[in-house]
């Protein structure tokens, strides 16, 4: 077949292209400011320059260490979660067949995904309480532990930080799986039907492999908040007691350059946290091309 | 077949089971909320609601129909959802169907899709959009809840995605008739890929439907406020010390059921038009039009 | 097909143009924003010999431009907005000044803030007053010398009455002083508005035959009582004696902790005048050690919040308001709110106010409110900053504490902040057609005028049992709860014990890199010791650091600012 001509594919291109350039890539010269100590009313221009001074900032303190590496493993976790229970439960969903009752699931699950997380927090700090809260009592008739101290520990506070993010969201998060599923060409299960494989062996051998993609691609994306372990919900939930395992890149941005004002500092930590998504980002694209021929993007 | 076998029902009755569970835990929090917008307010500030209203009264409900500014947001989110979402999906239609060809057919796509994926990653951060959004004078309009968000790039490599999965005979039997790439997207690409669409339309809706702080900033008047933002300045608790305020005035501030009733009611669109989207995940739409 | 693509690539013209269209206009809007920046300067040069043009009314009219942060509760009503109301009107009408808003936004989320930094990027729209509340951004909108210096303005423009009211503490301007220079107007506030006093179950202590306690040690008494043969019938699990909490600081402005210390001689988290007359670090002194052995032994008797390090100010109001706590530290207006609700859900409890119980020793100390809660910037450019005045002096002779009969007697504006119904009786709150606004907070600078005394007189007044008469008698009646002047009195029985945070000034550099941390240390090292998760010589450890990783620096630089102002 003779090759078309490209010309059609820069143009439908070309309209998002243009809000592009004016919504991020002009801003993005912004990014100077992150080797300034940036007063507004300086301006880009007029700002002195500090070099890594803003950079240092974030990496010479005490804590340094402690806060990225909290970071790290809280959004690492969220990340792997947020990908493998909403995939399960899409799967699990697949197999109820009354169209009503999958329907209801659905909608169900989706609903937290709507409470802020200054709500929520409210909600977890009364039920997760050691001092009779909903869940340590069942926790303490059913089998007669201890409280467990699920917000003022450091490890508990980690552990209820990810299973309550992945609570929040993975009923939004199943939505790109059933939308997928529902991509499934249906005669290849028609075809299998009449080999007479069994359930397990179709959702094994066409169901999962036809997710993959869809869960390759979401899971690389979601790479781009390796260092995102979720602001609201840190901020709302953390306190002295869970510092040490619980304050985030975020919390400290928060703290030290938002509330005070400090442009510089707040576009450096930015900056920082773009170049390790995207060295992870570009890991994982070239990992796809190369051990499966797949273009994520 | 095999939903026939025993052992297949008796994993469906327990399946059934789990996600029934797991869903209630879900509604718990939402249904707490729904408690609390339905009790008393002295009974709400005590903390003392669990799941069932106590002191049931409906004032909290009054008192947020009767406020205008409540209302008015509502409006103002419907408009930059609606317009919000046809444009993003618009473009990312137009932007994901030359990506999602091969390089062989089309030598600049990689170039494209880093440049796409970049903006995903790096940005400005504030000063210098502010100022972008200033120059624009989108200030206090209300294209600044539209324009900036119109590109949204995790929907379109979604999108391109979801294209990969469309059937090749179907595009090459389109080309060899003669239709051009515009044609082929939009009577070929276009209905087969229904669920992806609406995937990304409810994407796109609860994003416009929660985005809080582009309102809160770049609005100067709280009239003109989507719902989210308009929410957000109620839910966010204050620090009283900076501020002097009245006893009166704090009461006025703490109003535990009405903001309840607020949560509730703001919520309620985006959670009604997901069981309304769903119809278009139905398996076998693909094939329904293949056959076509 | 050919009709398709020719369609979009209209569309895509269109879009193009507009954004271009969008791009001229931007340009154009620079241009004509540097002229009138250029005549700002002509026109400040050109009045700089004739500044001397005080008048009470200004006719032709003046221009004062500013900007607000609105409060998120704030209502408006009869079409108005922030830019064109009935306190905009007043000021026209009554001194012929027209308040001109540049922008305005919702103060919620740090908005005000953030918008007033970015604000400044463009640099033409610089406010002609503006009032700043946030210390943090007054001392840097300060140092970007983009405001003028005011003290001069001050002295020679303000009337008795104001100057009155801003000399009943010198202290006042320090924060905004820049090498002897009063850069900033402080806005008066209420005096002892956070200071506080204990609220306690009097039907609890009527029940137990119990006094209220005086000491630290007749205090645990009670709250074991309290705890372990409850009144209200609750079982010891159930009860918060004393509901307090140290999620955000240990020294805030209900459910306060801060006290506690003070029975051991020191405030947390505040600077303190020591014996030498230099200021000390309160969370580093020795008392702080004891103070938090006892709050250890509370925490593991149940006499405070199990999740103590989960609390926030208004968590503790809960249980208080619930009816399962006995004993709650907080302002003196907190039986107007929020203990007002507890009759509701339980209807035989009665809070009433009492002292701050001492140590053994006698001591007892309680943090103490400055006079000022925000500070007012004029603009280097301003052209005529004695408009503000006018408006300023207007306000504190005839509003800030009005006699009866006067023009603000009743409040500020009628049909707005109060009404008058056609038989002559007073209408407040939700008796007012229309309902309730908050018009003060449509003026120039908030809250209208304070003077720091006036509050606490007024209630001394009522206390004595005598009738409303002035605007404040009558809004403190109207609005504080009904045990606010026994409150009053009580807090003022303790007036010596009440200890202001002695450093006001600027962060100082070391503040600026190492606070945060110092700061994060501090609270996780007292919470762990609250909760017993380490041993009581934790403490020692944590001054250890604390001196190490910048606080001596820090002390330095404080004594240093203070020997300065001093």
């Amino acid at each position: 077949m003779k090759r078309m001509k490209d010309w059609p594919f820069h143009v439908m291109i070309f309209p998002s292209l243009l809000f592009l350039i004016v919504f991020s890539y002009v801003p993005m010269l912004g990014i100077v400011i992150s080797f300034q100590d940036f007063k507004p009313w300086l301006g880009f221009t007029g700002s002195p320059w500090v070099g890594w001074d803003n950079f240092s900032m974030l990496f010479e303190r005490k804590d340094s260490a402690q806060v990225i590496w909290n970071t790290f493993i809280i959004a690492g976790l969220k990340i792997v979660f947020n990908l493998v229970v909403p995939f399960v439960f899409a799967l699990l969903l697949n197999e109820i067949r009354k169209a009503y009752i999958s329907r209801t699931i659905q909608t169900l699950v989706y609903l937290p995904h709507f409470l802020s997380w200054v709500i929520l927090g409210g909600i977890l700090v009364d039920i997760l309480s050691t001092d009779g809260g909903l869940v340590n009592r069942f926790l303490v008739a059913a089998f007669g532990i201890d409280p467990v101290p699920f917000l003022s520990s450091g490890n508990w506070f980690r552990f209820t930080v990810v299973v309550s993010e992945v609570w929040k969201e993975f009923g939004y998060g199943t939505i790109v799986f059933i939308a997928a599923l529902a991509n499934i060409n249906p005669s290849l299960y028609e075809a299998a039907e009449v080999d007479g494989a069994s359930r397990w062996k179709q959702t094994l051998y066409i169901t999962i492999p036809s997710l993959l993609p869809m869960a390759v691609v979401v899971g690389t994306l979601s790479l781009g908040n390796i260092l995102n372990a979720g602001f609201d919900q840190i901020f709302n939930l953390y306190n002295a007691l869970v510092y040490e395992k619980g304050d985030i890149i975020d919390t400290f941005v928060y703290r030290t350059a938002i509330l005070e004002g400090k442009f510089g500092l707040a576009t450096a930590v930015g900056l920082f946290k773009s170049v390790v998504s995207m060295v992870l980002i570009v890991i994982s694209y070239r990992l796809a091309y190369k051990l499966a021929n797949y273009r994520i993007f | 077949m095999y939903h026939k076998t025993i052992p297949y029902r008796i994993f469906n009755v327990c399946n059934t089971i789990l996600l029934l569970l797991i869903a209630i835990c879900c509604v718990l929090p939402v249904w707490h909320v729904l408690a609390v917008s339905f009790s008393a307010k002295a009974a709400a500030d005590g903390n003392l609601v669990s799941l069932w209203p106590v002191g049931f009264t409906t004032v909290a409900y009054e008192k947020t129909l009767n406020n205008p500014v409540f209302l008015g947001s509502i409006w103002v989110s419907l408009q930059r959802t609606v317009i919000g979402t046809v444009l993003t999906l618009v473009l990312a239609c137009l932007a994901a169907y030359p990506l999602s060809k091969e390089t062989y057919a089309f030598r600049g796509r990689n170039i494209y899709a880093w440049l796409f994926v970049f903006t995903m990653i790096f940005n400005g951060g504030l000063v210098p959009f502010y100022v972008v959004i200033q120059k624009l004078h989108l200030v206090d309009s209300f294209w600044v809840l539209v324009l900036p968000g119109a590109v949204n790039v995790w929907l379109t490599i979604l999108l391109l995605n979801f294209f990969r999965g469309v059937p090749k005979e179907l595009e090459e039997a389109a080309l060899i008739d003669g239709a051009g790439h515009f044609k082929t997207l939009f009577k070929i690409y276009l209905p087969v890929s229904l669920p992806a669409l609406a995937t990304l339309g409810l994407f796109s809706i609860v994003f416009h439907w929660n985005s809080w702080f582009d309102g809160l900033l770049y609005l100067n008047d709280k009239t003109d406020y989507p719902l989210a933002t308009f929410l957000q300045t109620v839910i966010v608790q204050r620090d009283m010390s900076s501020m002097s305020f009245n006893p009166k005035e704090l009461e006025l501030l703490s109003q535990t059921t009405v903001r309840a009733s607020q949560i509730f009611l703001g919520a309620l669109p985006v959670i009604i038009i997901y069981p309304f989207l769903q119809k278009y995940f139905v398996k076998g739409l693909v094939l329904g039009s293949v056959k076509e | 097909m050919k009709r398709m693509i020719w369609s979009l690539v209209m569309i895509m013209l269109v879009s193009t143009l507009a954004a271009c269209s969008g791009g001229n206009n931007g340009s154009n809007g620079a241009a004509t924003n540097t002229k009138p920046e250029a005549t700002q300067e002509g026109n400040q040069a050109g009045n700089a010999g004739s500044e001397s043009s005080y008048k009470d009314k200004y006719d032709p009219p003046v221009t004062i431009s500013t900007v607000w942060g609105i409060d998120p509760e704030l209502k408006f009503k009869n079409n108005e907005t922030i830019e064109n109301n009935v306190a905009t009107k007043w000021a026209l009408d009554t001194l012929g000044i027209d308040i001109k808003t540049l922008w305005s936004v919702t103060d919620s989320n740090n908005a005000f803030e953030t918008k007033m930094r970015l604000s400044l990027n463009s640099g033409n729209d610089i406010p002609d007053v503006v009032t700043i509340g946030n210390a943090q951004l007054a001392h840097e909108l300060i140092d970007s010398g983009l405001f003028r210096e005011v003290g001069s303005l001050f002295d020679e423009y303000a009337s008795d009455t104001w100057k009155n009211a801003m000399a009943l503490d010198e202290n006042v301007w320090n924060p905004y002083a820049r090498d002897g220079k009063r850069m900033g107007i402080p806005v008066l506030d209420y005096a002892y508005n956070h200071d506080y006093l204990l609220w306690i179950r009097q039907d609890w202590l009527d029940a137990l035959d119990l006094e209220a306690p005086k000491t630290i040690a007749e205090l645990e008494h009670v709250m074991e009582q309290f705890k372990n043969n409850n009144p209200s019938g609750l079982k010891p699990n159930e009860v918060t004696p004393l509901s307090i909490g140290t999620k955000n600081k240990l020294s805030t402005w209900m459910g306060d902790p801060s006290w506690i210390f003070g029975a051991f001689g020191t405030l947390p988290e505040q600077w303190n005048v020591a014996d030498d007359g230099t200021l000390e670090y309160g969370s580093i002194h020795p008392g702080m050690k004891e103070g938090l052995a006892l709050l250890r032994d509370w925490h593991s008797k149940g006499y405070i919040p199990q999740e103590i390090a989960l609390w926030d100010e208004n968590q503790t109001a809960a249980p208080a308001v619930a009816g399962t706590a006995g004993i709650i530290p907080g302002p003196y207006w907190m039986s107007g709110w929020p203990l007002s609700d507890t009759a509701t859900n339980d209807p035989d409890a009665v809070w009433k106010p009492y002292p701050i119980p001492t140590g053994e020793d006698g001591t007892a100390m309680r943090h103490g409110t400055h006079y000022t809660n925000g500070v007012t910037l004029i603009s280097t450019k301003m052209e005529h900053p004695e408009a503000f005045f006018t408006y300023q002096n207007y306000l504190f002779d005839n509003y800030a504490d009005p006699k009866e009969g006067s023009e603000f007697e009743n409040g500020l504006f009628k049909n707005y902040d109060y009404d008058i119904a056609d038989d002559g009786t007073l209408l407040r709150w939700e008796d007012i057609p229309g309902g309730y606004v908050n018009a003060v907070r449509y003026l120039l600078v908030r809250d209208g005028a304070r003077i720091p005394d006036a509050q606490m007189k007024a209630l001394m007044n009522l206390a004595d049992g005598k009738e409303p008469v002035t605007r404040l008698e009558k809004e403190v009646k109207a609005a504080y709860g009904l045990e606010t002047p026994a409150a009053a009195v009580v807090l003022l029985e303790q007036e010596e014990i009440s200890y202001k945070n002695m450093f006001t000034g600027p962060p100082t550099p070391t503040m600026n890199s190492k606070l945060d941390y110092l700061n994060k240390i501090e609270l996780t090292a007292f919470n762990e010791i609250i909760y017993g998760n380490k041993d009581i010589n934790a403490f020692d450890d944590f001054v250890a650091q604390w001196k190490a990783e910048g606080g001596d620096q820090i002390t330095a630089e404080v004594n240093e600012w203070y020997n300065g102002v001093k």
